[in-house]
Order: C-alpha cells, then structure tokens, then sequence
C-alpha cells in the first residue's frame, strides 16, 4: 500500500481501537467494533455523504483533542483506517505536554 | 429551543422522467442549445452593450414562451410579499427579464478577463467582512439565489476576497428532451465550471472538507441555503411555503465555529452593488438537530427579508421559470 502523503505506519493498535469505536458512534452505525477490519476502508463499510465524513472527522479531533491540518481533510486520508492512525499518532505525539507535567 | 417547523426530512428522491418517456427534443432544449452555441461565441466578441440589446429583443419571446409559467408562480408571489396579483405579475415579469440578463452576464464570466467590464457601484459594510475574516475561523456569505451572485462573486475575487461557492452540478430540468439529456447536460457542467471557476459541487463526496479546509485557512464560502438540493434536507416554512432548505452550512457552521455573513448583491453586469451586514449570532449547540432548531430561524429570515425587499432579483421562484446556467 502507497503511504499518503504526510503519514507512513499504521498506526498503534489502540488508536486503531479508538477510530472504529469512534466511527461507529458518530455516525449511529449499528455495528460492533470487531466488525471493522483495520485494513478497511470506511467508506466501504458504510454509506459515507460529504455531511457524515464531517461530523466523523469532528468525532476524531474531540476525542484525540488534535486539530486535522487542512491538507488532511481529504476523503483519501479520513477513509483509511491504517493511516489515519498514523497521522493521528504523529499529530498526538507532537502535541504540547500537559502543564502540569512541564514544571 | 426547539423550533417544531423544522423538520429534517429525507432527500427527495431523484426520479427523473425515464428515457424512452421523453419526447425527442423540447423548446427548452433548442433555447438551450441556442444559447450554449452561436450566443456564446457571440458574446466572446460582442460588446456588452450590443449583448444586452439582443437580450432585450429575446426578452418578449422568452416572457411569451414561459407566460403560462409565470402565471403558475403569480399566487405564491403575491402570498410571500403581501402584494396584489397584478403586483406580483408585474415583479414575475421583471424576475424573467432580470433572469435572460443574468444568463447573458454568465457568457460575459466565460471571457479572458471578464473582472474588468463588472462594474461595481458600492461595496457597503466591508468592514463586516473584514472584522469576520479577522476572527481566523472563516467565513460564510450567507446570500439568496439573487441574479447577481455570480457576478459579485468573481467581482469579490477580482478584489482579493476569493470565495468558493458551492453548487449543484444537475439542477432540475423538467423540461428537458432526450436532446437537452444528451447534448446540454454536459456543456452545461462545462460553462458552469468556467463560470465560478472556483467552485465545489454538492455531488462531490468531499464537499464539506473541502469548504473545511478553505475556512480553516480563514477563507470565505459562499452557501445559498434557499437552494432545494442537499443529502439532508429540512423542511421549513420559506415565504409562506413548505420548502427544502439544504441543512448541510448548518453542520459546517457549527463544527468550524466560523463566521456567518449575510450578504446581498443586486443589479446586473453594467451595474450592480454588493452590502455585507453584521455577522449573524450563532447560537451555539453540541447537537447537530438542536443547532439547526436554534439557528435555522434567523438564516432563514436574513433571507426572506432580502427576498422580500427585492423579489425581482430572486431566481427561485419557480423553478420552471428559472431559465439558468
């Protein structure tokens, strides 16, 4: 699989974990987590519209408290599972300590 | 809140008229093509002026051909703006001339450079527009289906406000033949796409991430919410008539916290003027059905007072009537 710009990996297994459990809540899938394949691409799974991706990207940033860079909202990016833990790895990992932990 | 009226619906469902029950070709269709063809290579050399004055002679054709049209959308005039019906006829007459010189004013957009022969009377309230870009979260104009939107848009970018406006790439046709499916369709999308260069379609699957990424670049978007298309539609009282109003800028609006702008632009390309007001109050919401009962209500009355004030300048009064790129 060709990386997408930007992210390369798959990304941790509880990231992973986390992006299913948050697909399926924010978009009211009547699924189970298990039942999402990492190597899915969620737009196979269930009928993405332009208004759901958005609302599943809203879901994503609220529960990884990041904020998607413009050029990653893209459909290619936010469908892939893999990468997008990958990205989201990388974006967490570049955020700022807590306060309390840099004094 | 909860605003009972509006009710989100399920999208109408596209059921266009199967092929084999369309006649060969419509008077629409030879309008169209008409218009597409050896009126558009005119107006790639015709002056403006010249352009204008074959438009005036058309103009008691086309209100001649569309006359049982006009008549059908006389009522609901006269309901939305509280005038009488000889009013109402007289402000769907002038709907339908205002219409031929906005679709004349689209081949003028289809020229090299056609900023420089738009002449803008007056911006008023630009400093709305700049306190609302400088809050860094974006900006939506939130504008009617007026003739002149398109031609304030590119004005708009011409200036260093380039906005994207989002539209819908398969507006309805009812009276179209299986001519107009094959040939107009396709250079519609054409001249569309040349018309608003910078553009996304509703079709698009990533429509909404891409208005996203323009507004988290602190750029502007234009939505006309009036427009019947859209995934989730909601059904709402819209001057004095049950409407489907696209519901999608509501969810857009309150997951990117940007900025919501009324905006009003009126005349045509030899004269027109564009006035921005103050940022609309968002009432902000966790849910996506609660921001829409809290919000829906003044979007939507934004628009029905520029409507009402300016009824002859709206294309949507029938869709039928509307003869648009």
């Amino acid at each position: 699989m060709e990386p997408l710009p930007g992210m390369a990996g798959v990304g941790s297994r509880e990231t992973l974990d986390r992006i299913r459990r948050v697909f399926i809540e924010s978009l009211h899938l009547n699924l189970n987590a298990e039942d999402l394949a990492y190597s899915d691409k969620l737009d196979e799974v269930a009928a993405l519209d332009s208004v759901a991706v958005l609302e599943f990207v809203a879901a994503l940033e609220k529960e990884f408290e990041i904020t998607l860079e413009p050029e990653m909202l893209t459909l290619e990016v936010v469908r892939d599972l893999q990468h997008l833990a990958a990205y989201i790895d990388e974006r967490s990992a570049q955020r700022p300590p807590p306060p309390e932990n840099q004094a | 809140m909860r605003t009972p009226e509006a009710v989100p619906t399920a999208a109408p469902a596209a059921s266009p008229q199967p092929r084999a029950t369309l006649p060969l070709f419509t008077a629409n269709d030879l309008l169209w093509l008409v218009y597409f063809y050896p009126v558009c290579w005119l107006a790639k050399i015709l002056p403006r002026s010249l352009l204008y004055a074959i438009g005036k002679l058309v103009d008691p054709i086309v209100q001649f051909h569309l006359h049982d049209r006009k008549e059908k959308v006389v009522p609901w005039i006269a309901e939305a703006c509280g005038v009488t019906a000889g009013r109402a006829r007289e402000i769907a007459r002038r709907s339908l001339t205002n219409n031929l010189f906005g679709t004349l004013d689209d081949l003028l957009l289809l020229r090299p450079s056609p900023e420089t022969m738009l002449c803008c009377q007056g911006v008023e309230g630009r400093h709305h527009l700049e306190s609302a870009i400088a809050r860094g979260k974006g900006v939506i104009l939130l504008v009617g289906h007026f003739f002149a939107s398109r031609i304030t848009l590119r004005y708009l970018a011409k200036i260093g406000y380039g906005t994207l406006s989002v539209r819908n790439c398969q507006p309805s046709n009812a009276a179209e033949g299986r001519l107009g499916r094959r040939f107009v369709r396709a250079r519609r999308s054409e001249v569309q796409q040349r018309v608003l260069p910078d553009h996304v379609f509703i079709q698009d699957s990533e429509c909404t991430l891409k208005i996203m990424r323009r507004l988290r670049a602190g750029g502007l978007a234009v939505i006309q919410m009036d427009g019947r298309a859209g995934t989730n539609p909601l059904e709402y009282s819209f001057l004095r008539k049950r409407r489907h109003l696209a519901s999608g800028i509501f969810e857009i609006v309150r997951l990117s916290d940007c900025a919501v702008l009324p905006m009003l632009c009126l005349g045509r390309g030899d004269g027109f003027r564009i006035r921005f007001e103050p940022a609309l109050e968002i009432v902000p919401s966790t849910s996506r059905e609660a921001f829409v009962c809290a919000n829906l209500p003044q979007f939507a009355a934004v628009l029905e007072r520029h409507i009402i004030a300016n009824p002859e300048e709206w294309r949507l009064w029938n869709p039928y009537l509307a003869w648009r790129v």
